[in-house]
């Protein structure tokens, strides 16, 4: 029997003809080249100008500068550390609060309650609008003149200050996000649930162990793997937060975040490399996440 | 065995509450969630007279259509909806392409690289958009003038469906090569012994068989293509290019106090993947299955 | 009419003819259309953008490039962009495919990408226009490293204390005499008192609380210490600087609660919903209160921001120049250049008032003898002064000002004990900064 299945691959590795290596060699060829030159040749060129001074305009303009950039960024610039600093309370928002409770909701709508058809509809929502949307929809809801200082009966003389008022801002920025993320989290977790046996959760129930137990004795673990994905899909779109407060704010001193700052340096009407380190620095905050989860979506492949 | 009856009705009916109860705290929750956007609709029904005499919060005195026909007459909504057709249909279709090609080499024949071009490209997928969108810009703008044309790609439809085609189709080839697995390898063998050249394989064999994940990541693709707003704003300098998300912004500026017309824009904008959600809900939780949890 | 006294007999204290601005002459001899290359350009087409401004930015191009394709023979092709996302990708629109002309401002904005090779040297357009352009607002066009002009200055506006008239005689003030720290600081105390707001600041954008800065600054310390100090000439931690800020935080406690969550309209509103007492900006926002009522209009006032210093008087004022450019990488340069000096010429200037253009024009064909009380007003502010800026992010290098002096005004604003720390941090990355 082996011998037979071998002989057969073997015979039909050696019946590619020519065409047939040009074709998948262009299969796979040309997106690659495609990723390569639209992805990652980019990626490199802007790690090496992080090392440079440039205006970004004229090439005889670029001068070597070594870790003048990196250095400049840590030691002189407040805006920097806090940025590192929403963009770490950003993550841990997402990692402690939002993605539980998005998992919460999947859980007890999973549960089968009336109308949970309608209800995941609802919940995942907001995912599916596009975030200049959203910013506009809570521009409506939190700007003086919207809907949140009307019900406190203020207009625009004495609303009282939400996008910059430092204290209150990183919460409602994250409740936005949250507000997002929440439904696709549930989502996600939804389709997990299915796979988990029902039985399995009866039979723990009539022994009497508590919802909470059931969760987290059969329903954790049997879900591992999304539970992984999930954390690392966390990490992701926590570091990548960008477009919701780009839409708000348009520059980044009042609620900085690593990629505002990229944007801000890297483009525009200041341009200097360090926007350049700025985005290395990012990359590299991502690439631990980016390795996790490559590792584990492909673990069985890397044997 | 009588205690575990006893304790199941009791159990049950504890359940029944608490789910009761649980319902309907998760249903009052759905209101509050859904309610901004509920806000936006509304502030969108109502002219824009009554609000600067009435106030926000003002009984409506009539509720009116006016403010969508004025938004789509002012705002030249109509062009940016197109140019947000002409950049999503193309990039979805070769995103699918272009990863259903890599993951059917990946699957379906055994190379030394498979793995690394799998690594490559769903790492890909998860760069940040910032490290790149500027070099990009160069490379648009130095391949024009190699080719005489400074809007070979620059601020050219063709451009902007590159970039997006080049950072989603790490996404796909991930999802359709999961997917691709789970087609038996015999399919493939009796395919090469019925002579099928690589082509007929892919075309005839393998690619009807892809169509659910095709349906379920193309509903995913546009959503996600058509939400974008950023790559627009870098690599379109003319403004009627643009689609309909970049337009927003610049429309938030002008029309900054006229609310009710700028909630009309947005829910217009808004109304395509929404439609599409509702309509084929089944599609889009199934590609996001297939993407996230493995089997 | 009697204001019209007053303002003359406050001139007269600094002998009103402005050095770095425009002297306006009341002529209204429009001179001859500058005789742009009609024949040539029959046929082509010229890109326009107009940055900002809405239905009557809009308005007002058409006029004049109108009256362009009617002299020439040029077709115009124009669109309006959203003004920050033309700024902040400029340099990469400059190097796309950029329109032919379009609206820009002079000082670092025109100098530097014009340098770099992004924008056209208008040198012979400007050549042309001699006879109309005040050689203060050419010399304001040209880069002093090149000694080039990339723009052909257009209009400009002061940037001063704004009030409205019947709020200061309500709390017992005379709206034509507010000339003093004191008077100003009365001003705010006063308004306060009566629950409102004293000073108002909406610093959301970064950029609005820099006007605040360089008008102290140059009043504590004078004009030429503060181009020094834009320029690293002088230190940002020098007590002189740190003199300024203390003036600075004497505003403060004047201000709205909300000044990091509204931005220049919102400052405009809270001045229109007669929730103010004082605000310090550019004047280019009195369309807005004419659109408004004519009430509202009449009731707005504007007054060059009092002394600090006697040594240096009212002698100083932000007045950004604003102009017409042309970007070499434009597919009809030619057509840009002509299309740029139709623009800033007596007659594209008579178009664009006909069709709403409330700016004032540095040309000297442009007539103000019809000018309503409010105008007149504003040439009297501007003329008040010896010395004109441009604005903290026109007069300083673009990777310093928006970056790194923005967010520490704004820094500033939200905790001003913290301004040692602040200042020193600034004087560190102007060093850090590579050489331009």
């Amino acid at each position: 029997m082996k011998s037979a299945a071998t002989v057969q691959k073997k015979r039909s590795r050696r019946s590619l003809s020519k065409t047939d290596r040009f074709t998948l060699a262009t299969f796979v060829g040309i997106p690659t080249l495609l990723q390569i030159i639209l992805l990652w040749v980019p990626a490199v060129v802007t790690i090496i100008l992080s090392f440079t001074y440039w205006n970004g305009i004229r090439l005889k303009d670029i001068q070597w500068a070594g870790i003048q950039n990196y250095k400049n960024i840590f030691v002189n610039n407040p805006l920097f550390y806090q940025a590192l600093k929403n963009n770490a309370i950003w993550l841990a928002f997402f990692v402690l609060i939002a993605t539980p409770l998005g998992i919460l909701l999947a859980y007890q709508i999973d549960r089968g309650i009336k109308g949970h058809a309608f209800y995941e509809s609802i919940y995942y929502l907001p995912v599916v609008l596009s975030l200049a949307v959203i910013g506009i929809i809570w521009n409506f809801m939190l700007q003086p003149g919207g809907f949140v200082q009307g019900l406190m009966g203020r207009d625009i003389g004495n609303a009282i200050s939400i996008w910059g008022n430092p204290k209150i801002n990183t919460w409602v920025i994250l409740g936005i996000a949250s507000w997002r993320h929440i439904g696709y989290i549930m989502l996600l977790y939804l389709s997990g649930l299915k796979s988990v046996d029902p039985a399995l959760k009866e039979a723990a129930a009539i022994d009497g162990a508590t919802d909470w137990e059931i969760f987290r004795k059969i329903i954790l673990p049997t879900m591992k793997p999304v539970n992984i994905i999930i954390v690392v899909i966390t990490l992701i779109e926590s570091l990548r937060a960008f477009d919701l407060v780009y839409i708000i704010y348009g520059s980044p001193t009042i609620f900085p975040l690593l990629n505002l700052l990229v944007f801000q340096n890297f483009a525009g009407q200041g341009i200097s490399m360090k926007g350049a380190a700025y985005a290395v620095i990012l990359l590299l905050l991502c690439i631990v996440p980016i390795i996790t989860y490559l590792r584990i979506s492909f673990q069985e492949d890397i044997k | 065995m009588s205690t575990a009856v006893v304790q199941s009705a009791e159990y049950r009916n504890n359940q029944k509450r608490k789910d009761t109860f649980i319902s309907i705290f998760i249903g009052i929750f759905a209101f509050v969630w859904i309610f901004p956007i509920l806000w936006t609709v509304w502030t969108s029904l109502r002219p824009y007279n009554d609000i600067i005499s009435y106030g926000i919060f003002s009984w409506p005195r009539r509720l009116t259509f006016d403010n969508y026909i004025n938004a789509i007459r002012e705002m030249k909504i109509g062009v940016y909806l197109l140019n947000s057709l002409l950049v999503t249909v193309p990039s979805v279709i070769l995103t699918l392409f272009f990863g259903s090609l890599v993951a059917f080499v990946v699957t379906r024949y055994q190379y030394k690289f498979n793995l690394w071009i799998l690594l490559l490209f769903t790492a890909g997928n998860m760069l940040p958009i910032v490290l790149t969108y500027i070099p990009v810009f160069w490379m648009f703008i130095w391949i024009g003038e190699l080719f005489g044309n400074r809007n070979l790609l620059y601020n050219n439809y063709g451009g902007l469906i590159l970039v997006h085609v080049g950072f989603q189709v790490g996404f796909a080839t991930f999802v359709l090569s999961s997917y691709m697995k789970t087609i038996p390898k015999e399919i493939s063998e009796s395919a090469t012994i019925d002579g099928a050249n690589v082509f007929r394989h892919y075309w005839n064999v393998i690619l009807p068989l892809l169509r659910p994940a095709l349906a379920a990541l193309s509903v995913l693709m546009t959503t996600w293509i058509y939400n974008e707003f950023f790559w627009a704003l870098v690599l379109m300098s003319d403004d009627s290019k643009r689609p309909i998300t970049s337009a927003l912004r610049r429309l938030q500026g002008q029309y900054v106090t006229d609310f009710n017309l700028l909630a009309a824009g947005a829910i217009i904008a808004a109304a395509p993947t929404v439609i599409m959600f509702f309509v084929l809900r089944k599609q889009f939780i199934a590609g996001l299955t297939l993407g996230s949890t493995k089997g | 009419m009697s204001e019209e006294k007053n303002i003359v007999s406050r001139r007269s204290v600094l002998k009103g003819a402005a050095v770095g601005g425009a002297a306006l002459a009341a002529g209204s001899s429009l001179s001859a259309g500058t005789a742009s290359a009609a024949t040539r350009l029959k046929g082509s087409t010229v890109k326009w953008t107009t940055r900002g401004g809405g239905a009557t930015g809009d308005a007002i191009a058409k006029a004049v490039n109108d009256a362009f394709t009617k002299k020439t023979g040029a077709k115009v092709v124009a669109q309006q962009v959203n003004s920050d996302d033309f700024q902040n990708n400029f340099a990469q629109i400059m190097q796309g495919s950029p329109d032919d002309a379009f609206g820009w401002m002079a000082g670092y904005r025109s100098n530097h990408f014009g340098e770099m090779g992004l924008l056209a040297d208008l040198t012979r357009e400007i050549g042309r226009l001699k006879g109309s352009l005040p050689t203060a607002a050419i010399k304001g066009a040209t880069s002093p490293v090149s000694k080039k002009p990339y723009i052909i200055p257009t209009t400009y506006y002061p940037w001063a204390l704004h009030y409205r008239k019947s709020m200061v005689k309500e709390i017992g003030m005379n709206p034509e005499k507010i000339d003093t720290w004191d008077d100003f600081v009365k001003l705010m105390t006063l308004t306060q008192k009566k629950g409102l707001v004293g000073y108002s600041l909406g610093a959301k954008g970064g950029w609005e609380a820099m006007g605040t800065f360089d008008v102290l600054n140059a009043r504590v310390n004078g004009y030429k210490y503060h181009i020094d100090l834009l320029n690293g000439r002088a230190k940002w931690t020098d007590a002189r600087t740190k003199e300024t800020f203390k003036y600075f935080a004497e505003l403060i406690p004047f201000m709205n609660a909300n000044v990091m969550d509204i931005s220049w309209d919102g400052m405009r509103d809270l001045l229109l919903q007669k929730k103010t007492g004082a605000m310090l900006m550019g004047s280019w926002f009195a369309n807005d209160f004419k659109a408004k009522s004519q009430a509202d209009y009449d009731d707005l006032w504007v007054v060059p921001f009092p002394q600090i210093n006697p040594k240096f008087g009212i002698d100083t004022i932000d007045a950004p120049l604003d102009g017409v450019s042309v970007a070499k990488n434009g597919k009809n340069v030619d057509g840009g250049k002509a299309l740029a000096e139709f623009w800033a010429s007596p007659e594209g200037i008579a178009q664009a008032v006909k069709a709403g253009d409330t700016n004032i024009y540095v040309s000297k064909s442009f007539d103000t003898s019809g000018y309503d009380s409010f105008n007149k007003q504003k040439l009297a502010v501007l003329a008040a002064a010896k010395n004109i800026m441009f604005f903290l992010d026109r007069d300083a290098r673009g990777d310093f000002a928006g970056p790194i002096v923005g967010p520490a005004i704004q820094n500033f604003i939200k905790k001003p004990s913290d301004i040692n720390k602040i200042l020193e941090n600034v004087q560190a990355q102007w060093d850090a900064l590579p050489k331009q």
